[in-house]
């Protein structure tokens, strides 16, 4: 229980427990309750951390609706919004008769993130989609402001939220307090609100990663908190990351961190090793990372509701032993990987070009080749006598002959 | 084609050319000839077994027999389907060749498509396969060939004749590289054919492949135990062997450097090196079995975690980490 995150414990489940922005919350309930309103899409726009996702969900349990949600980290082209989106919003289901459902509601989460080449079409998509739709669509941005947004603003109702005011997030505290049982001083959870800047998610984490057991809270203790920064690089993530002291900690910090997702695994597969030099603890680490990583390939573009699994893993990872923690020297991106597979590209590109001239004379694949006739091609080459009618039978190249009397064995 | 009309690699130019000669498999020969005396009857084939048992050889010998050694080539597309990416690739040149050859001369009444490694298409792809299958059949047979029939799908397996190459006796094999190295005028001794038959794990082209290095590694008249031994030495997986061992004994950043060299030179996808790493491991002498099992586990666990994520050599490095905590524990049992 201790390594639950307190922020997905403590998640509002009603409309009425999300904190503050009562203004968004009626507008959005009477949006929502409404059989026929003005506009088919609602745009939530606002900071993060401030309720905007948790509303959504606590909106669709009261109001029975099934929510079908898509990330930003998805790939934003046309064809995977129509693919995935189209269906939901054009067919009532059958759900709809059976059962309490009364129908799906598609929620486009982070949509600033449709953004660059790779989304070329997105936002068109989505507002084909809004034209078309039967069905509630929910938007949410945190900077509604950008320019290639613009077109859905105007077919959209906005509703704004605001960050947190300090003394509701001081009484969201309290209650987690009091029910995780920690003793606090009144100011240090006024310094972790204002610290917050009004953003809850990361008050909580910040509370989760301040209290220990059977210790008070302090001021004093309040005082390691940096002020967040909300773009920090990543040589920053992995310094806040691998130093956090426990997993609420690294959880604030993976939070706060821009850097893809994707990016981030391989950086910190490239690391960990790094920060553990007990072997029992890097394997432990390992573990974490290898099933982040199973989840991540769970998730694939569409399966976003695995995300927390991917992430408490990941959190996990950092968490193994706070007290081990020395600082390193990272490195940092391009990732080992990278350069590895950039720097060898040459040789397997030869390596591939010989199989292929094996398998044309010897009737098999590039991989059988590769396995059953170059290990023992490469040793008869390194006999230089009498190999010459070899060589002009297989068609090799010089550069392919010494390529491969030099070859290591795998 | 060949030098002077010679193939030069021995796999090649000891490959039988006729049914009768294929190694050990005489059940399925005789049987395939029956075909070959009234070829209209052939239904498509398809041929399963390990690797280096004669699959592609019979197909091949088929390819000969039916029209004939100058011909045949006009007759026959030979595709490796693991090669071919993708079933597009196939479905066009399947499509192009039955539409040349309509008509085939002769006695024979259809071209043949030989599709080798079958087993690694995917189902969709195995899908289409099957329809391509069905438009061709009046121009086309088809010989499937795969390591697991299991892994073809029920429809393409009910439309094919399966035939199931058992793994070569091994006083067959030692018969068969004996009379290759009197052709090549190579003196062998038994111990060191035995040897290599044994090293072969019953894969003749391995077998000939270590057979001809050998011939051309030996110093004196005779090839012997102790060449064999060098050659086969030299042609052992001694990267990924290193890496289970330096991961094992504790140097785990070493294993995963390593680990990033065979990677980066070889190509091999994360499940390749789990295989090796697999063969490997039963192979280290200083490993209590029940040990070797455990460490199995561990190898099996991550062979399933690579094909539920995303990204193969964090899940190799993952691997790696868990030999290397097994391997202390190893070291204080022992």
């Amino acid at each position: 229980m201790k390594n639950d995150l307190w922020v997905e414990k403590y998640r509002p489940t009603t409309i009425k427990e999300v904190i503050g922005n009562e203004e968004a919350k009626t507008l959005f309930t009477e949006w929502i309750g409404n059989k026929k309103p003005l506009k088919k899409a609602v745009l939530l726009y606002g900071p993060p951390g401030v309720g905007k996702t948790t509303l959504v969900n606590a909106a669709a349990r009261e109001y029975n609706f099934k929510i079908i949600e898509m990330n930003a980290s998805d790939t934003r082209s046309e064809k995977a919004v129509n693919r995935i989106a189209t269906p939901a919003s054009s067919f009532t289901g059958l759900d709809k008769f059976s059962s309490e459902i009364k129908g799906n509601m598609l929620f486009l989460d982070e949509v600033d993130g449709i953004a660059g080449n790779e989304d070329r079409g997105g936002v068109n998509a989505v507002i084909k989609i809004i034209e078309n739709t039967r069905t509630p669509i929910i938007m949410a941005a945190n900077d509604p402001d950008l320019e290639k947004l613009r077109p859905l603003k105007k077919i959209c109702l906005l509703i704004r939220f605001q960050q947190a005011r300090i003394p509701l997030i001081i009484m969201a505290l309290k209650k987690i307090c009091e029910q995780e049982q920690v003793k606090y001083e009144f100011e240090a959870l006024e310094k972790i609100a204002l610290n917050s800047q009004g953003d809850v998610r990361s008050a909580i984490n910040d509370l989760q990663g301040l209290s220990e057991e059977g210790k008070i809270l302090t001021l004093q203790d309040t005082f390691a908190l940096s002020l967040r920064n909300k773009n920090i690089s990543m040589d920053e993530t992995l310094k806040g990351y691998f130093a956090a002291k426990n997993v609420a900690e690294v959880a604030s910090f993976l939070n706060s961190s821009d850097a893809e997702y994707d990016d981030l695994l391989m950086v910190i597969g490239d690391n960990v090793a790094r920060r553990y030099t007990d072997i029992v603890e890097l394997a432990k680490a390992y573990d974490y990372l290898s099933q982040a990583d199973v989840f991540r390939g769970r998730i694939g573009t569409e399966n976003w509701h695995l995300f927390k699994y991917f992430y408490n893993n990941l959190a996990q990872v950092a968490a193994v032993n706070p007290e081990s923690y020395k600082p390193f020297e990272f490195i940092t991106p391009p990732p080992i990987r990278v350069i590895t597979l950039f720097w060898t590209k040459t040789k397997r590109t030869m390596l591939a070009s010989i199989c292929t001239k094996i398998g044309n004379q010897c009737h098999v694949s590039k991989y059988e080749a590769k396995m059953i006739y170059v290990p023992y091609l490469r040793l008869m080459l390194q006999q230089k006598n009498k190999t010459n009618t070899l060589i002009e039978w297989l068609k090799l190249t010089s550069e392919e002959v010494t390529f491969l009397t030099s070859l290591k064995m795998f | 084609m060949a030098v002077n009309g010679e193939a030069l690699m021995w796999v090649e130019k000891y490959r039988p050319k006729i049914l009768s000669d294929v190694v050990d498999q005489h059940a399925i020969v005789e049987s395939l000839k029956a075909f070959m005396r009234n070829p209209k009857i052939m239904p498509h084939l398809m041929f399963a077994g390990i690797p280096g048992t004669g699959k592609t050889t019979t197909a091949l010998c088929i390819a000969y027999e039916l029209f004939s050694m100058q011909n045949w080539k006009n007759f026959t597309l030979e595709l490796n389907a693991s090669d071919e990416r993708g079933i597009d690739t196939v479905r066009e040149r399947v499509k192009d060749f039955s539409r040349y050859s309509r008509g085939a001369f002769g006695d024979v009444p259809f071209a043949l498509i030989i599709l080798d490694e079958c087993d690694q298409m995917t189902g969709p792809a195995q899908t289409a396969l099957r329809r391509i299958m069905e438009t061709s059949s009046r121009t086309s047979r088809f010989i499937l060939i795969c390591n697991q029939s299991s892994k073809i799908i029920e429809p393409i397996q009910s439309r094919c004749a399966i035939f199931r190459f058992s793994r070569l006796e091994k006083t067959a094999m030692v018969e068969h590289l004996k009379s290759i190295a009197k052709k090549e005028n190579v003196n062998i001794s038994p111990e060191a054919v035995e040897r290599i038959v044994d090293y072969s794990e019953g894969d003749l082209r391995h077998a000939i492949n270590a057979l001809q290095t050998a011939a051309a590694y030996k110093e004196n008249s005779v090839v012997d135990e102790k060449v064999v031994s060098q050659v086969i030495g030299e042609a052992s997986p001694k990267q990924v062997q290193l890496m289970l061992n330096k991961a094992i004994n504790g140097d785990f950043m070493e294993a995963r450097r390593i680990m990033y060299d065979i990677i980066g030179t070889y190509g091999f996808t994360g499940a390749e090196i789990i295989r090796q790493m697999q063969k490997e491991l039963f192979k280290i002498s200083y490993i209590a079995p029940e040990q070797k099992a455990e460490l199995s586990n561990i190898l099996g666990e991550y062979d399933y975690r690579l094909t539920q994520g995303a990204n193969s050599d964090l899940q190799l490095s993952a691997l790696l980490a868990q030999f290397t905590k097994a391997g202390i524990t190893l070291g204080e049992n022992s």
